[in-house]
């Protein structure tokens, strides 16, 4: 299993560099297009979530990105702050709930994310943070297939 | 972003990647170029964007909502499939125009 972990500040312009990194550091297997979009895609929620919802605008706190993959192509990302936790994960967990609608949200973000993993887990309570484990199986594996 | 009055319509040509980020140095300018000329038809084009997640979506509605104060009617164009596939889950088609090379 290959693995590997960053920490970066809570600011909004850092959603890009989590995801580019995602796209390097899984760049040896060769995934199709589509499946890579959707990595991107799945990054990009999770970060984005921690850095409006978890820390609520604060610049300076520590978002952290953690990804594996195994020789099958089965891929795990791990997104983790530390910030105000998820009291109701049922609800936020609802198609199109959010608890910023003034903001312009769609509540779209975590059904984007079950819809594009194989398995997807909220880990969070109030005040105590929040992490996704995402799983994703790569269907076309060619590096293992050389 | 360009810009494109054509009579009554507007045209936003957004690029590269429309992330949160991007989209919060980008709103307040296309909300006021709507606001202040009100155009019968808004196009949003998406054909050199690279990347859209689910702030594309709530920005999409909600200027959607902004035209629709004012029965102004909003367009998406040359959305690729991943992104028309993922706007599809919010089920804006619904309430929001698709045209382009693929949709046509
Ligand atoms: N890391 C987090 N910390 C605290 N609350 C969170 C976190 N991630 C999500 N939430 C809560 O879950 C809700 C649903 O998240 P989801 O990503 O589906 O929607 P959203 O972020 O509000 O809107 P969108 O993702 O469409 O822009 C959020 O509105 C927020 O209340
Ligand atoms: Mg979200």
């Amino acid at each position: 299993m290959n693995k590997m972990s960053c920490k970066f500040k809570s600011r909004a312009e850092n959603e890009a560099f989590a995801r580019t990194i995602a796209l390097s550091f899984l760049m040896p297997l060769n995934a199709a297009a589509e499946e890579m979009m959707e990595i991107r895609t799945l990054v990009s929620e999770g970060v984005t979530n921690a850095i409006i919802h978890g820390y609520e605008g604060n610049r300076e706190k520590m978002v952290k990105l953690e990804i594996g993959y195994d020789d099958h192509g089965l891929i795990t990302i791990i997104i983790t702050d530390k910030g105000k936790g998820i009291s109701d994960i049922d609800q936020a967990l609802e198609p199109l709930y959010t608890s910023k609608k003034s903001s312009e949200r769609s509540g779209m973000g975590m059904t984007i994310m079950q819809t594009f993993s194989d398995s997807f887990d909220i880990i969070s309570a109030e005040n105590e943070g929040c992490t996704i484990v995402i799983q994703k199986q790569l269907h076309v594996n060619l590096s293992a297939a050389e | 972003m360009k810009i494109e009055k054509n009579g009554n319509q507007l045209i936003f040509f957004f690029e590269g990647e429309m992330d949160h980020h991007q989209i919060s140095l980008l709103k307040d300018i296309c909300v006021e170029a709507i606001e202040k000329t009100h155009p019968e038809k808004v196009i949003l084009d998406f054909k050199h964007v690279s990347f859209v997640d689910s702030t594309g979506i709530g920005f999409v509605l909600a200027r959607y909502k902004q035209l629709n104060a004012y029965r102004g009617e909003l367009t998406l164009r040359n959305l690729s499939h991943h992104q028309h596939a993922l706007f599809a889950m919010s089920g804006l088609f619904q309430l929001v125009r698709e045209e382009g090379e693929a949709y046509e």
